[in-house]
């Protein structure tokens, strides 16, 4: 008697012994299953987005249209940028012109000469030069996310008698509607692709990508417009150096004493002269005289 | 008892959704009250009893560790996806260095605002793109018309006599990949200076008023300030002068002589630069009028008799076609296919 006690205290400890109670079972296998779930609407998710490398975007974006006219290339390419109009704007004082050489030899002459001095006919105007710099962004790094309080909204019709300042104040109005589903517009653009609106409030974007559709009334009709998650860019790191620009002479503190042709003339014939040591011009440009200008500069490939 | 694996066996799983639970009555219940047979079953079941208890507690052990090895696979996978698909889903990088280019100038004009001449400006445009890569055995074919490539798509199936043999051809949408977009802006200040480095010596009023008076000293390269604004917590501020030009020749050096009562201490002076992104866009492609033509792998012929034979194929009706603009074929190597966008003239 004594023994079978004994033996069911120890078989009894055993049972409630620290080990795994079969109900600790029960919770890895309940936790199992939940697991097994989300694996699998993982894997569902990413192959519907497709095996994504950087230049395949997975989510539903707006399409632009494309057409192969036959120009080709052989060989393999990665992806690409392609940069164009590239614009620098350069302020420039009062009193100041731009005189680019043919030689950028006679620029580093000239500049070597802090002061000039151009002779007329019954004065001396004294004038300073300086290198131009310009500035360049030499990288750039953005990153780009969903922006939950914007939009995109597609499908808009081709061929509408709206200027494009039009289209905006239209959809601002329409999607600024709370009986729309919408509210406050806070920014908005016009793209290839669509119009960007931003809103001022949480929660208005998701809406009008939850209903999807709307039926917007432009120019008299209606039409079917989509709206859907807007990608938005942000630039993470820019870094820019200031280029001069060789053969190119900045010309400053001219005084005001005569206007813009004739001043013109007067400094082509001074930083010509191979005796004061210029030489051949390329371009002269002066800043109309009473007021500061900008001067703007394109590539000559980009 | 000791039934197969529920972790392997699915079905099981969700026939008795949690196994372990099922351990437990039958142990108590005829282990332990086998029956009227008194001592003599309880002697068997005794050990019976305790070789099935120890055995159900190392299964459940066991069992416990294979379910939670399991898991700990499935948690690690889950991660990486997850890690992945936020990676994509969520933002993605561009980086480009942008070449030296030689720039031109091409007017000199009067800004009609002021504020334009308080910065200098860079701005350009910005196409990431991937190339269409034709692959060998495949043609390219524009049409005049957006329906006649659709109809072809919709055939799907083309039988086209090439010399002596039929060949299948199968029509398709061309996979276009994506494309981003977008303007950047940089205006560097003509008249606001960035400086860091400020040594946290004063409180935030003297600060600013020892900031003001060593900026506007002109034997060091200062000019007449406009205003300061300053945070100690970064040891860092802005400095605004009246006067452009007076932020370009502070910025020649890298730093910049501060003076807080006897000392003078050098603080760092960089460009106050704001950049910014516009007309952002992320869009695929996607071809109206140009077809994808796959199944020419194994045709001897030269790439120009391809192309013509398929020309003069889609261009009957009642092959499915219609006018064709441009047919292209790459037999032998891959070629880069060039898309443009597709320009509407608009009413």
């Amino acid at each position: 008697m004594l023994h079978f006690k004994k033996t069911t205290q120890k078989l009894k400890e055993q049972q409630q012994s620290p080990g795994p109670s079969p109900r600790a079972c029960c919770i890895l296998l309940e936790e199992q299953t939940r697991l097994k779930k989300r694996l699998h609407d993982l894997q569902k998710l990413r192959k519907e987005s497709g095996n994504c490398p950087q230049d395949k975007v997975p989510f539903p974006c707006p399409e632009l249209p494309f057409v192969f006219r036959g120009h080709t290339q052989q060989g393999k390419e990665g992806p690409k940028s392609l940069l164009s109009n590239l614009r620098i704007c350069s302020p420039l004082p009062r009193g100041s012109a731009l005189v680019t050489f043919d030689d950028p030899e006679v620029a580093k002459q000239v500049l070597q000469q802090k002061e000039h001095e151009i002779c007329l006919e019954e004065c001396r105007l004294r004038v300073q030069v300086q290198p131009l710099e310009l500035p360049m962004v030499t990288t750039i790094q953005v990153s780009s996310q969903i922006d939950d309080r914007r939009v995109l909204v597609s499908g808009i019709p081709v061929g509408l008698k709206l200027s494009e300042e039009q289209l905006l104040d239209k959809l601002e109005i329409f999607f600024g509607k709370a009986s729309n589903g919408g509210g406050d517009v806070e920014v908005r653009e016009f793209l290839q692709v669509g119009v960007m609106l931003g809103f001022a409030e949480d929660g208005v974007a998701q809406r009008l990508c939850q209903t999807g559709q709307f039926k917007v009334p432009l120019c008299g009709r209606h039409f079917l417009l989509r709206v859907s998650p807007y990608m938005s860019g942000e630039i993470q790191k820019a870094e820019i150096s200031f280029q001069p620009v060789a053969g190119s002479v900045v010309v400053l503190n001219i005084p005001d004493v005569m206007d813009g042709p004739e001043l013109h003339d007067v400094l082509e014939i001074h930083f010509q002269k191979p005796t004061r040591g210029g030489g051949e011009v390329e371009t002269l440009k002066v800043v109309p005289p009473g007021h500061q200008g900008m001067a703007v500069f394109t590539s000559l490939s980009v | 008892m000791f039934r197969g694996s529920p972790l392997v066996d699915s079905r099981q799983e969700s026939r008795n959704p949690g196994l372990g639970c099922q351990l437990s009555p039958p142990l108590s219940r005829h282990t332990w009250f086998p029956g009227r047979a008194g001592n003599w079953f309880q002697g068997v079941t005794r050990a019976r009893a305790r070789s099935f208890l120890r055995a159900d507690a190392d299964y459940t052990k066991s069992l416990a560790e294979e379910i939670k090895k399991q898991n700990n696979r499935l948690k690690k996978e889950i991660r990486k996806l997850e890690a992945e698909l936020q990676v994509s889903t969520r933002d993605f990088q561009i980086q480009e260095n942008i070449p030296e280019t030689k720039m031109k100038l091409e007017s000199i004009e009067i800004p009609e605002t002021d504020s334009q001449l308080l910065n200098r400006s860079c701005s350009f445009q910005v196409n990431v793109q991937v190339p269409y890569e034709l692959q060998r055995g495949q043609a390219l074919i524009t049409f005049e018309k957006e329906e006649v490539a659709k109809n072809v798509i919709r055939m799907r199936n083309h039988l086209v006599q090439m010399e002596d043999e039929s060949v299948d051809i199968v029509a398709q949408q061309v996979p276009l990949n994506s494309e981003v977009r977008f303007q950047v802006h940089v205006q560097i200040s003509e008249v606001k200076i960035n400086v860091t480095g400020i040594p946290d010596k004063l409180p935030a009023d003297q600060m600013r008023d020892k900031l003001e008076l060593s900026f506007s000293k002109s034997r060091n390269g200062g000019g007449e300030v406009e205003c300061v604004e300053y945070d100690t917590q970064s040891g860092s501020a802005v400095i605004t002068f009246v006067e452009s030009g007076v932020a370009g020749k502070i910025l020649k050096k890298k730093d910049y002589p501060l003076y807080i009562n006897q000392n003078c201490y050098n603080v760092i002076v960089s460009p106050y630069i704001e950049k910014h992104v516009e007309k952002f866009q992320v869009f695929s492609g996607i071809s109206t009028r140009t077809v994808l033509l796959t199944g020419m792998d194994n045709v001897d012929l030269d790439e120009d008799t391809v192309e013509d034979l398929i020309n003069i194929h889609f261009q009957r009706k009642k092959n499915g076609g219609g006018e064709v603009d441009v047919v292209k074929c790459s037999l032998h190597h891959p070629q880069i296919a060039y898309f443009e966008e597709e320009t509407y003239e608009t009413i």
